[in-house]
């Protein structure tokens, strides 16, 4: 497909010119903070960001979504199924590891037997940007071990990279081709594929931390009872901020809400860290204590979705390990996995 | 194509209270629009998500048989938020069911075999679906020799006591209905499932069971069937677990690398021996 260059200095204005068109999701600075929001008209995306704070998951998995409407009637309750159709929207400078996170929820939300349109209709309707990592963002960045790269069009319509003075532009799906009139018209010739190439090894060289996550999959596979799973969960708060920030977490719960004599049926991000998750109305609970709760969320990364979709749920992005209040660090776990 | 998450509108049509201490009640609900009743063609040992407006969804096995024609029916235990809301329900009141979900008991695998089924309490209703549904004239000569073993803690808790009368006088099927304590009126069987299930030893040759019923009785049924010769894969369980989506995506019903929803509720000994024990 076709490749062009722009100026590094007008990236952010091509931004702001697409939302004069269209929902624009991009990097916006919030306080200390820095989000993916929708960009309001004229407004800028905040383009000095390594990368944002939240997984940018919530465009089509928001944190609340309503699923149906309902009204009392004397007769009981009537419901509509209507939904608001997604608007046609734009997720600019997405991270390689966060854009990879959508190949992976595609797996889930988008199975043959069962549908998720909710997702799958947010999901067609945008198109994503990624802004490729030529330095990497963190030391706590891993992509290289979970089958991602700083440089990498997985899971993007169009890919930004950073090839010194310009963007190289490559437009890699369709969808994304479509915007290809945002721009301008210089085509990217054979050197600037070189300085790529070039500036790809390079970043791929300097993520310095890499972990095992392939290697532990055999090993899962037998240690369920390892009591190696009583060394992890001692200090968890059971606070959920790692499958809050995990960009391929997606459990929910659905919950209803009425108002007066309507209602609505939402649908929320839960977490296999809380206690209530599993809960049963008898009192039983399956995974009782946070060792087991912990065992489950590793499990769910590195094996169960290794055998169900045949890929690893993790995309190396290292939020979990940047924010978890107490230190847990899934790459120590993991780590640790590989020598039992 | 159909919206996974949106119920079908329906009719709450008859409720009838199982039992003494009134805290399991039969519901039948009719379709609102008649042609629900296609999409929502179902097996046995299948569930559904009951769904009350306002107070949320609970997963309850469908009770009836898809040869039962014009309604579907769950039989619910009055426990939490949605089925206490249930309970107080009246006739003609309109609600939701969404599906139905999960796999099915194997039918298929069933076929041309007798059919052992022990059930115990409450967890006697998507048996009571199976064995309506080989019971049926067009099903019957599909199985071999079908033997019921049912009991509940007293008669007053026994579910369906209709159909039990139905079943008692057909020839073509051996009930054995027991009470782990009679009461005055009683004349038939006192003893606990497993003990029954020694008495009546069932024979493992060309068998199936399939065993549903609390923890405590499964924990002492298992070993009889063992010892009466029963493979792993002969004996055949429904399991439970909180779900919300029904579809496997909410990561509720996670169990290893299945999903109850999904890949159950319906599984093998054999199968969940390579199940990680988290149910």
């Amino acid at each position: 497909m076709e490749k062009r260059l722009i100026k590094k200095d007008a990236l952010a204005g091509i931004a702001k010119k697409m939302a004069g068109d269209l929902l624009v999701w991009a990097p916006v600075k919030k306080e200390d903070n820095v989000l993916f929001a929708p960009l309001g008209a004229g407004d800028e995306p905040f383009l000095a960001y390594l990368n944002t704070k939240n997984a940018p998951k919530n465009v089509f998995f928001p944190h609340t979504e309503t699923l149906m409407k309902f009204t009392r009637t004397p007769k009981g309750m009537e419901f509509s199924s209507e939904v608001n159709k997604a608007d046609q929207s734009v997720l600019f400078g997405v991270r390689p590891c966060d854009a990879h996170s959508f190949v992976l929820l595609d797996k889930l939300f988008d199975q043959e037997k069962y549908k998720d349109g909710y997702y799958i209709d947010k999901r067609k309707n945008t198109t994503v940007i990624s802004l490729a990592c030529v330095k990497p963002p963190y030391t706590s960045c891993f992509c290289t071990s979970v089958d991602g790269e700083p440089v990498s069009a997985d899971g993007a319509d169009i890919l930004l990279t950073d090839i010194g003075g310009d963007y190289l532009v490559e437009f890699v799906t369709e969808k994304g081709e479509k915007l290809a009139q945002y721009f301008g018209e210089t085509k990217a010739d054979a050197a600037a594929d070189a300085k790529k190439a070039e500036a790809a090894a390079k970043v791929k060289e300097a993520i310095a931390s890499k972990i095992p996550a392939h290697e532990i999959k055999p090993i899962l596979d037998v240690n369920f009872d390892n009591p190696f799973w009583n060394t992890i969960h001692g200090k968890c708060l059971a606070c959920g901020t790692c499958t809050y920030l995990c960009p391929t977490c997606h459990c929910f719960d659905i919950s209803d809400e009425v108002k007066g004599s309507d209602g609505v049926r939402l649908r929320s991000w839960d977490s296999c860290m809380f206690p209530l998750f599993t809960k049963e109305t008898s009192g039983h609970n399956p995974r009782s204590s946070q060792k087991e709760r912990w065992r489950q969320r590793a499990m769910h990364k590195f094996k169960y979705y290794v055998d169900m979709f045949d890929a690893i749920a993790c995309v190396g992005c290292g939020r979990c390990v940047m924010s978890c209040p107490v230190n847990i660090d899934i790459r120590k776990i993991v780590a640790d996995i590989s020598k039992l | 194509m159909q919206n996974p998450y949106i119920p079908y509108p329906v009719v709450v049509d008859k409720i009838i209270t199982e039992v003494d201490t009134k805290d399991i009640k039969t519901f039948r609900f009719k379709f609102v629009n008649p042609e629900d009743e296609q999409k929502y063609a179902y097996m046995p040992g299948q569930f559904g998500e009951l769904s009350i407006f306002g107070k949320g969804e609970s997963p309850i096995g469908i009770a009836s048989s898809p040869t039962q024609k014009g309604y579907v029916e769950f039989t619910v235990q009055k426990a939490g938020v949605v089925t206490s809301a249930l309970h107080e329900m009246e006739e003609g009141t309109v609600m939701g069911i969404r599906g139905p979900l999960g796999n099915s008991w194997p039918l298929q695998f069933l076929e041309g075999k007798n059919i052992v089924i022990v059930g115990g309490g409450f967890a006697f209703t998507t048996l009571r679906s199976m064995i309506n549904y080989a019971l049926h004239e067009d099903n019957r000569k599909r199985f071999g020799n079908i033997t019921v073993i049912y009991g509940a803690r007293n008669p007053g808790l026994l579910l369906y006591k209709d159909e039990l009368e139905a079943w008692a006088k057909r020839s073509d099927i051996n009930l054995n209905v027991t009470v782990d304590k009679g009461d005055a009126t009683w004349k038939g069987r006192e003893g606990f499932v497993p003990a029954v299930c020694k008495d009546v030893a069932p024979s493992k040759e060309n068998a199936v069971a399939l065993i549903c019923g609390p923890p405590v009785m499964i924990r002492f049924t298992l070993p009889v069937f063992f010892e009466l010769g029963f493979s792993k894969e002969n004996i055949i369980t429904s399991l439970e677990m909180r779900m919300k989506c029904g579809i496997g995506k909410c990561g509720r019903c996670n169990v290893g690398s299945k999903y109850v929803c999904k890949d159950g509720p319906v599984f093998s000994l054999a199968e969940l021996d390579k199940l990680t024990p988290e149910y």
